[in-house]
């Protein structure tokens, strides 16, 4: 791609990208909260496109779509208010919350400005897949799988946590109308 | 690839799915009418926009045009004809599966902004539906692409000049027919529009615009999976005598007459039973399918 296709499609994708990255916190919905942070993250396959990184630019398009929609179906299914029509808010513990993000927001920020990135010029297809298979496969496969089984304890806890009594599994007291029955 | 690349594509898009609603009537058994299509298809852009009254109307007003897309790059990822095909990465295989899985945004957006109680309930089926299917089609397309050692659409065609890919790992066609036609909303699949007992589910308030895109998408989203699924399995453009697009249009027709042709025979299969099969049979069995892969490609394809 040449230089101004380049700053065509990055630009805009990634202006897109932090809009709709801030409105997932200024709506109400869970449903809009989910499908924001989708178009945010899924744009940001778009940059990486743009950017030459062809691979993580349709890894990233890929993921993020499933993974989002996920992530929006479970939301809706444990939220009380799932459609925000009872003025729940998505920001919690603000002023702590607050300091916690500018604090990480800097830091990474100086990490990008003060990183010597490579200059290299990276053109056409970049032979970057094999070379991620090497990775994922090789010295990096203990973090990844530790990774991925962290996620899935957290992700069982989680939904064992949220059903109805808890990792214990006490039954709904008497007159509350359980999930799985009561709904008409 | 050149400039004229993105209009072969939509005039492809465009005659596809017309010829796809073509087959449509020559499956159910109505006298083949193409120009009826169109004047159908003229008819329902006449009507008037429904608008919900819901507020989540933006996501209602969006879904449409993203199915759309979704169909579009789908198929333009597909190897038409050596030399022919709308994009070209080393990744094409990974973005057919990238594109197809917007497809379960859409039909949420859809559901949920409309707002209705079958609208929500067909949205909220078809999520459920591809969390079980979208997994074992992204992983069954690995397996095909691991003999041509690329993820390039047209190399794994190539790697089938002798033998077609639905011999060497028939397995894997088994899982990838119903996961493409899950994706493409085809009956016995089409739990989120269900015409008979949800009345049209997700896409139940469209009218005018709004539904024409959405019959347009559907039909583009067959014609890619049928089109991949020629590529894939049946060698695509590969063929004796025959130029190698008449090929490829033969094999993906045949392959979009049967995938119509058993949503008419087989009756609509119920929700939970199909999440069974998905979890408990086939994303073991696409595991299954990788190993296998990889063994016929280190014993055969080296």
């Amino acid at each position: 791609m040449s230089d101004l296709a380049t700053a065509l499609v990055f630009w805009p994708s990634a202006a897109i990208m932090l809009v709709t990255g801030l409105y997932v916190f200024r709506t109400r919905s869970m449903a809009r909260a989910g499908l924001l942070l989708l178009a945010s993250l899924g744009i940001e396959g778009l940059v990486f496109l743009s950017l030459a990184s062809e691979f993580l630019g349709v890894l990233q398009l890929l993921m993020m779509s499933g993974e989002m929609v996920i992530m929006v179906f479970f939301m809706v299914m444990f939220m009380a208010d799932p459609g925000g029509l009872m003025g729940m808010d998505m920001t919690h513990d603000k002023r702590r919350s607050a300091a916690v993000a500018a604090g990480v927001a800097a830091a990474l920020g100086a990490v990008a400005v003060a990183t010597d990135w490579p200059g290299t010029v990276v053109t056409g297809a970049a032979p970057d897949i094999e070379q991620i298979g090497f990775e994922v496969m090789g010295r990096s496969m203990l973090s990844f799988l530790f990774a991925g089984m962290t996620i899935l304890f957290a992700m069982v806890g989680g939904i064992l946590l949220a059903k109805h009594g808890g990792r214990l599994g006490i039954p709904a007291p008497a007159g509350e109308p359980r999930d799985e029955e009561g709904a008409p | 690839m050149s400039n004229w690349t993105p209009f072969a594509i939509l005039a492809l898009a465009l005659g596809g799915a017309w010829a796809v609603a073509c087959v449509e009537q020559a499956v159910a058994g109505v006298r083949v009418a193409p120009a009826l299509v169109l004047r159908r298809a003229a008819e329902q852009l006449d009507q008037p926009l429904a608008v919900p009254a819901g507020r989540d109307a933006w996501l209602y007003h969006l879904a449409p045009p993203l199915l759309l897309v979704a169909a579009v790059v789908a198929l333009a990822t597909v190897p038409w004809a050596p030399g022919f095909r709308g994009v070209d990465l080393s990744t094409g295989a990974i973005l057919f599966s990238a594109a197809l899985a917007y497809v379960t945004p859409s039909v949420f957006m859809a559901g949920w902004g409309a707002g209705g109680p079958l609208a929500v309930l067909g949205g909220f089926r078809f999520i459920a539906l591809m969390l079980g299917f979208a997994m074992p089609l992204a992983m069954v397309v690995t397996a095909v692409a691991a003999p041509a050692e690329s993820l390039r659409p047209a190399a794994i065609v190539e790697v089938q000049h002798a033998v077609p890919m639905v011999i060497v790992q028939p397995f894997a066609a088994a899982l990838f027919v119903p996961a493409a036609m899950a994706v493409a909303l085809l009956a016995p699949f089409d739990l989120a529009d269900a015409t008979t007992e949800l009345e049209g589910g997700a896409f139940s308030r469209y009218t005018g615009l709004h539904a024409g895109l959405i019959a347009l998408a559907r039909k583009i989203l067959v014609l890619a999976v049928a089109g991949m699924t020629a590529a894939l399995f049946l060698a695509g453009w590969q063929g004796p005598l025959l130029p190698p697009a008449i090929w490829m249009a033969l094999k993906t027709g045949a392959v979009v007459a049967g995938m119509l042709w058993a949503g008419r025979r087989l009756p609509r299969f119920e929700l939970e039973r199909l999440l069974v099969v998905a979890w408990i049979v086939a994303i073991p069995a696409a595991i299954g399918v990788i190993v296998l892969a990889g063994l016929i490609t280190l014993l055969f394809y080296r």
